[in-house]
């Protein structure tokens, strides 16, 4: 049983304390110790049956071990004083009186010692604590009072030798007696009562008890010898009625009664030997002290565990109780209803929640199956009967398929649902009941369609890689808005345009959503039709301009589009409106690029928007960007223009991190708008010579860009980059395009060195060359030849490898 | 039209005067040629193609030249171009040895001054 307590710890030596911290409470109680243990002394010397001394039931043992264990082991002088003054009188002298008294002293003191270190508890309520009384308190202990008290008699000549082992029984009976019918009364008197609200029949039946007890048990012995056992189920009575409290008085009553009539020599001790009437009387006693002690503690056990186990019970359903509304609740915050299908019963119950996702009030109506069924729309319905029919048949316990399904509620609102279920069978698999959960997903649904469309558009509208430009590092960043909606308006791009310039927009089409995302596409798509017709940047402005307003597109659409030349490094612009773009240079001074500055597209201004220019120099970093990333609820703008420039100067070298670090320091936690970032910087071409590009002849101007740029920062002679390098290049990648690969596509790869002066200049392809064709080709080669120092051409399985060579430093002209 | 080179036409009495401008590749050769056919009326009896202002010709544009100045002999009418001495163009086209089969001057002036008879050898 899971019910028994443990003692609790404090009590033997906090009463100790307790009894020694006051000195007068101390005095009293030693006092009050004394007098109750000479009283008893007294009583009990009335029944002696051997000489003066050795009486059957000793009851001042008993006070004895009661006042060492409720008021401290402190105590002891008391107990030791009244039994010096109670053994004076019946002894031959002091010395064996003192030493009878400390017998007496130490016998209750090594009973409590003991019964604190098994730990007892007074109210004797479990079967543990009669066990300790009986055999540590009682029997064991009071072998020391028996052994001094005799063995003081014998040594005194008080009594013959030969008679110590009867008289030994005697006193260690009288002793033990004492202690197991007084201890446990005594007790039962001090503690206090748990429960005050006892009913007065109780009262009544208790007086009526006792009375009975001592009727029965005075009438029975002096009436006939062997009727005594008739107490027994009187005892049992008490024990069973009142526990600890009833069974101890009865018992000592009637032990009281017995040995008094021992000692009178009335019913079964009218005859026989003294010995013979000690052995009826102590085996007597013990019955009764044994009988109501065990019966009592295991009653009170029972008792304890019954209420343990009512307590258990009443947290159990307080819990339950709890979580119910718990339950409740939470199915309201999370719109979630659940249900259960009593099978047997055709009884269906609906949470409340489940009443008010189907537009009722909560219990408005008895639900069965079928009017649960026939509140789902009807091609859903019949989905639903059909799971719940085949779940029937399964005749297991399993989980139905999760299923969606829409109902309109009264009011005509359509909702969508989303079901779970679980069928329970019974011992003979008969389905029992079947339980589920009812979801409202409606809007979830709604906001995943949404999401899904506009991610999708989004997706087709921002470019899925940026080109690879030779000699310009590239960077972009699109960060969502951290709402619902996940896709906003903003874009950019990034176009080769056929004259090897690089075309750079960057715009913001305001508003979320799949609409936002789609106008944005629109506009990508014309800006790049329009860049690669047009190479001044006002007029692709201005036709997007035309654009926007015939088309419908109402929302405001902001951009800004640049053409930079790698070559040279300039940057022509025109800015539709939007954020103005960043420049940092080198040393990391930012500047804004104001100019160039028109009305939003669509805005029906007349007139080329204006166009400005600038150079960017190798090494700066040119930033485009949307107002996301500049405009923060409760800050300006223009504060946030200027927090963006003071940021944007630490950028690190790599301009990927520069970005990372731009949104770090610039965008804090969810955006409300989405943000788009486009980094550009020039960098040096030297030290990267390898360029792979496709072999096609579109490569070829482009080519030529990189090319010069990259003579001129080699610090190669004009002349001989401009008139004779360029031209043996460009000779050789012609043929590559025209010859190597037939009809087929491959790519080109040139390397190119300048070192001590001389131009090396490798061009590479995985293809075969074939014979010139048209009678006008086949200069290309010669004139390479006539061009360069040193020609060496090598074909083999894997492609063809031109290598040529040729002085390029300055002067270094034939 | 192509950013890469630019063809203007002038037509002064039966001569038509074609100044191209840029660049001319493997990409845009095909380009140039038509626009040239373009820029060249029914009428002229002479084309003058000025590639003064061309900064990039290699043998793609040489080959053009080529094949144009075959067309127009086919419909009798004569080729002559100009192009700096000295100018990387010159060295090219003297290279290819394009002067040979095509009326090649230095300056326009040359060009628009020779008579109609004046044609080369081959063409008596």
């Amino acid at each position: 049983m899971a019910t028994r307590e443990e003692t609790p710890k404090a009590p033997p030596d906090a009463l100790v304390n307790a009894a020694t911290a006051h000195p007068w409470s101390y005095a009293a109680g030693v006092l009050l110790v004394a007098v109750a243990y000479y009283t008893a002394a007294k009583l009990g010397l009335r029944l002696a049956l051997v000489g003066r001394n050795i009486t059957p039931f000793w009851p001042p043992t008993g006070i004895a071990v009661v006042a060492f264990l409720v008021l401290g082991r402190s105590v002891w002088p008391g107990v030791a004083l009244a039994a010096l003054v109670v053994n004076l009188p019946i002894t031959t002298g002091v010395l064996p009186a003192a030493a009878t008294a400390a017998g007496n002293t130490l016998a209750p003191l090594v009973a409590a010692t003991l019964l604190a270190k098994v730990g007892f508890r007074r109210e004797i309520d479990r079967l543990r604590d009669a066990t300790a009384i009986v055999f540590v308190g009682a029997l064991l202990s009071m072998s020391i009072s028996a052994s001094v008290g005799t063995g003081v008699l014998v040594a005194s000549g008080a009594l013959p030798a030969d008679e110590l082992p009867g008289s030994w029984a005697v006193w260690w009976a009288g002793d033990a007696m004492g202690v197991l019918v007084v201890t446990p009364f005594v007790l039962s008197l001090v503690q206090p009562w748990r429960r005050p609200g006892r009913p007065h029949w109780k009262h009544l039946e208790a007086a009526v008890l006792f009375a009975l007890i001592a009727a029965v048990s005075v009438v029975a012995i002096g009436a006939d010898p062997h009727l005594m056992f008739l107490v027994i189920p009187l005892l049992g009575w008490a024990a069973w009625r009142f526990q600890q409290r009833g069974a101890a008085p009865a018992a000592l009553l009637v032990v009281v009664v017995a040995s008094w009539a021992a000692a009178k020599g009335i019913g079964p001790f009218r005859a026989g030997t003294m010995l013979e009437k000690m052995l009826i009387l102590q085996a007597f006693n013990a019955t009764v002290a044994f009988c109501s002690f065990f019966f009592a503690a295991v009653v009170s056990e029972r008792m304890q565990a019954h209420q343990a186990l009512e307590r258990a019970a009443a947290g159990l359903e307080a819990r339950v109780r709890q979580r119910t509304s718990q339950l409740t609740e939470a199915q309201q915050v999370a719109h979630i209803g659940s249900w259960e299908w009593l099978i047997p019963q055709h009884r269906v119950s609906w949470s409340d929640e489940l009443y008010r996702i189907h537009g009722h009030v909560p219990q408005e109506f008895p639900v069965t199956f079928e009017t649960a069924v026939d509140q789902v729309n009807t091609e859903d319905a019949a989905r639903i009967r059909s799971n719940a029919e085949a779940a029937l048949r399964r005749a297991d316990d399993h989980d139905l398929p999760n299923i969606e399904y829409h109902i309109t509620r009264p009011d005509g609102a359509e909702r969508v649902l989303l079901g779970t279920a679980k069928v329970c069978v019974g011992p003979n698999r008969e389905p029992l009941r079947m339980v589920g959960t009812v979801q409202d997903v409606t809007e979830a649904r709604k906001a995943e369609r949404e999401h899904r469309i506009a991610e999708t558009l989004q997706r087709g509208l921002l470019p899925d890689r940026l080109p690879e430009v030779p000699g310009m590092a590239l960077a972009a960043r699109y960060v969502p808005a951290g709402a619902d909606m996940a896709v906003g308006g903003d874009w950019y791009d990034v176009v080769e345009l056929p004259s090897g310039h690089i075309g750079l927009a960057i715009g913001d089409v305001a508003g979320h959503g799949p609409r936002a995302a789609s106008t944005m596409g629109q506009l990508r798509m014309a800006l790049r039709a329009y860049a690669l017709e047009e190479p001044s940047p006002a007029e692709v402005v201005s036709r997007l301009d035309r654009l926007v307003s015939r088309l419908l597109m109402s929302e405001i659409v902001t951009l800004v589009y640049l053409v930079l030349d790698l070559d040279s490094g300039m940057v022509q612009f025109a800015n539709a409106g939007h954020p103005p773009p960043l420049v940092v240079g080198l040393g990391g001074q930012a500047s804004f690029l104001e100019e160039g500055l028109g009305s939003p597209l669509g805005c029906d201004d007349p007139g080329l928007p204006a166009e400005a220019s600038f150079r960017l120099v190798p090494d700066s970093t040119l930033l485009l960007y949307t107002d996301g990333l500049v405009e923060k609820r409760g800050v300006s703008i223009d504060e946030g223009l200027e927090r963006l420039a003071t940021v944007a100067t630490d950028g690190g070298q790599d301009l990927e991190a520069f970005c990372e670090q731009l949104l770090c320091s610039m965008v804090e936690g969810d955006t409300a708008d989405d943000v788009a970032l486009l980094a550009i910087r020039p960098v040096p071409l030297t030290g990267r010579p390898l360029l792979r590009v496709p072999a096609e002849p579109r490569v070829l101007a482009p080519l030529r860009q990189t090319l010069r740029r990259w003579l001129r920062e080699s610090d190669a002679d004009p002349h001989v980059a401009n008139d004779i390098l360029l031209l043996a290049c460009g000779e050789v990648c012609t043929n590559v395009i025209q010859h190597a690969y037939g009809a087929k596509e491959g790519p080109l790869e040139i390397s190119l060195d300048v070192r001590d002066g001389t131009a090396e200049v490798t061009i590479r392809d995985q293809g075969c060359w074939r014979p010139s064709s048209g009678i006008h080709g086949g200069y290309g080669l010669p004139l390479v030849q006539e061009l360069m120092e040193s020609v060496e051409l090598m074909g083999g399985p894997d492609g063809t490898v031109v290598r040529m060579r040729r002085r390029a430093l300055s002067g270094s002209e034939r | 039209m192509s950013d890469l080179a630019r063809v203007e036409g002038e037509q002064r009495g039966t001569i038509c005067l074609v100044r191209v401008h840029g660049e001319i590749d493997l990409s845009n050769a095909h380009e140039v040629s038509s626009e040239i056919g373009v820029a060249m009326g029914q009428e002229a009896r002479r084309l003058v193609v000025d590639l003064s202002d061309i900064t990039y010709l290699d043998s793609a544009g040489v080959a053009l030249l080529l094949r144009l100045a075959e067309r127009l002999r086919s419909r009798r009418r004569e080729l002559h171009l100009v192009a700096p001495r000295g100018s990387p163009v010159r060295r090219v086209l003297d290279f290819t040895g394009l002067p040979r089969v095509i009326p090649l001057e230095s300056r326009l002036e040359d060009a628009l001054a020779q008579r109609d008879d004046a044609l080369p050898d081959e063409f008596p």
